[in-house]
């Protein structure tokens, strides 16, 4: 069964110049963040987004999660339409948003976490040792009584992703994940999905990390400028040992799947981005 | 079906404002201060106006205390709420608020519900420290006047605090509310009678909820009016929070689901 079912995703931004434009510059017209995607991501699955700047990546995210809804197509998590069941798609969806200042300043890191479960209905009685257990998968159960406000970038993301598992989402949603973590707290995050994935919960993750692709997908698909230009699967050693469950553990990551010059290979091949081809113009 | 009360949700939103204000250490002591501040202001105003000027019947301290206090309350209870949307959409919370299993709509109402309970202890104070302080005789209250009057009247302001947010995400200037509520505090009799205005202006303030809410305030409170006696405050408020509660929840929702198709959900 496939948990999430993109069929012919159309969703455009529009721009609306101010009314005295003449003043600026500003642009109007419409960009076309996805173009008729179509991709399925089957139950217990990782699907990575790969694709540069303003491909489309958090758009795909954010259309699952309901906070787009989409111009044309449709979008299904586990058979419930995002646009007609919307409330039955956020009770399955958990969303670590890329967005590091998502919180409450001023509350703790359990008090955040404790406000976010009672909005998402975890029943009172489970909701503390809820708290609890994530914090602690998270490594982050020595600062759980520290003002969010005084948390680095690396500690707000292990808070999104905390967040993120309040509700013990059925599709889970990962916004560049590692982005601000430091390159140890990276590496024991990939056998963490992967032991998500075990059982039995899905996950779409956006990275530009190749190894972090490498590390955790089942299928990639390569975004660029709205269009959705390859998708692939690959295999994976069923046979490797679960690694331990908790992102504070010292277990190094195992990749059981492919290697990361495969994963750059097919990001280059697909997307027409040559590897050569710097992202800043270097002075001659 | 929710697993968790709507009690226990606007507990935790109650919970999450309080200490977020008292958080901000410096900000809670200095609104304390502005209070009391104001409160002695009001005081040598009525003073040197003199016992003579007797608006709707009372004297001018009582009336200066019952018309701004209420009114402020009323007020700043919409601007808290439009601030913590604000913040909300800056912080990129809002987004994720609304993707909880939580309606928005649901939440959107507990929110604004929790930004007036955090103004009532403001109103609370501003009234104990100037009636006790400086002796103003309450001779009859009707206290089940004042809570009817209350509770429309905060029903009413609820509703043009959701207006308020809705505008916020739709064009990013729910502040227009604000300014408009601000611009007509003249016409509501906060510091001087209704009665004193020419009539046209006595005519648009009759469609300004907050004169009512002030004129059924100071009526119960300060003169022992009866609920007969309140019903024209009673009708017009009750009529007023049964259109616009409803009204107000349904352009959120249309300004909601805007939001989330033109993808300017966290647009500020």
């Amino acid at each position: 069964m496939n948990a999430v079912v993109f069929n012919s995703v159309t969703k455009r931004f529009r721009h609306r110049p101010a009314l005295f434009n003449w003043l600026g510059r500003e642009r109007g017209g419409a960009t076309e963040a996805l173009q008729r995607v179509s991709l399925q991501v089957p139950k217990g699955e990782a699907l990575v987004l790969l694709g540069p700047n303003g491909s489309g990546k958090t758009t795909t995210l954010k259309l699952i999660s309901t906070m787009l809804i989409p111009d044309e197509g449709a979008v299904a998590i586990c058979g419930a339409d995002t646009l007609r069941e919307g409330g039955t798609v956020r009770r399955k969806v958990g969303f670590a948003v890329a967005n590091e200042r998502s919180f409450f300043p001023r509350l703790t890191a359990r008090e955040n976490l404790d406000f976010f479960a009672v909005l998402e209905d975890v029943p009172k009685q489970e909701r503390g040792i809820r708290v609890e257990e994530k914090l602690g998968k998270t490594g982050l159960a020595a600062d759980a009584d520290t003002l969010v406000m005084k948390f680095s970038s690396g500690m707000y993301q292990r808070l999104g992703v905390a967040r993120a598992l309040l509700k013990n989402p059925e599709v889970l949603l990962l916004d560049e994940p590692t982005r601000s973590l430091d390159p140890g707290s990276a590496q024991r995050f990939w056998p963490f999905i992967r032991q998500l994935l075990s059982t039995g919960t899905t996950v779409v993750l956006t990275t530009h990390n190749f190894q972090e692709a490498a590390a955790v997908a089942d299928r990639i698909a390569v975004l660029r400028r709205g269009e959705l230009r390859s998708e692939r699967e690959f295999q994976r050693n069923a046979n490797t040992d679960l690694p331990s469950d908790d992102l504070s553990s010292n277990e190094p990551a195992n990749n059981d799947g492919p290697s990361i010059d495969e994963v750059k290979s097919f990001y280059f091949q697909a997307s027409g981005d040559a590897e050569d081809t710097p992202a800043f113009e270097t002075a001659p | 079906m929710s697993q968790v009360s709507l009690t226990e949700k606007l507990v935790a939103i109650v919970r999450r404002d309080a200490l977020t204000t008292i958080r901000y250490r410096n900000g809670f002591l200095l609104s304390a201060v502005g209070v009391l501040a104001e409160v002695v202001a009001f005081r040598y105003l009525a003073h040197a106006i003199g016992p003579a000027f007797r608006p709707e019947g009372v004297d001018y301290f009582p009336f200066l205390l019952v018309g701004s206090g209420f009114y402020t309350f009323l007020i700043t209870g919409v601007q808290a709420f439009l601030s913590t949307v604000q913040e909300a959409q800056q912080t990129g919370t809002l987004e994720v608020l609304l993707t909880t299993t939580t309606p928005a709509p649901v939440l959107i109402f507990l929110s604004a519900f929790s930004a007036f309970a955090g103004k009532l202890a403001n109103l609370v104070l501003f009234l104990v420290v100037g009636l006790l302080l400086f002796r103003v005789p309450l001779l009859h209250p009707n206290l089940l006047g004042v809570v009817v009057i209350f509770l429309l009247s905060l029903a009413v302001a609820l509703a043009l605090g959701v207006f308020a947010a809705a505008l916020q995400i739709a064009i990013q200037k729910g502040s227009a509310v604000i300014w408009l509520l601000g611009s007509v505090w003249f016409l509501t009799g906060t510091i001087f009678p209704v009665g004193a205005l020419p009539l046209p202006l006595r005519w648009a303030a009759w469609w300004i909820p907050m004169t009512h809410s002030l004129t059924g305030m100071r009526g119960a409170l300060l003169l022992g009016r009866s609920i007969p006696e309140l019903a024209p405050e009673i009708v017009w408020l009750f009529a007023a929070a049964l259109v616009l509660v409803p009204a107000s929840l349904v352009f959120f929702s249309w300004v909601l689901r805007r939001g989330r198709s033109e993808g300017t959900l966290s647009a500020y």
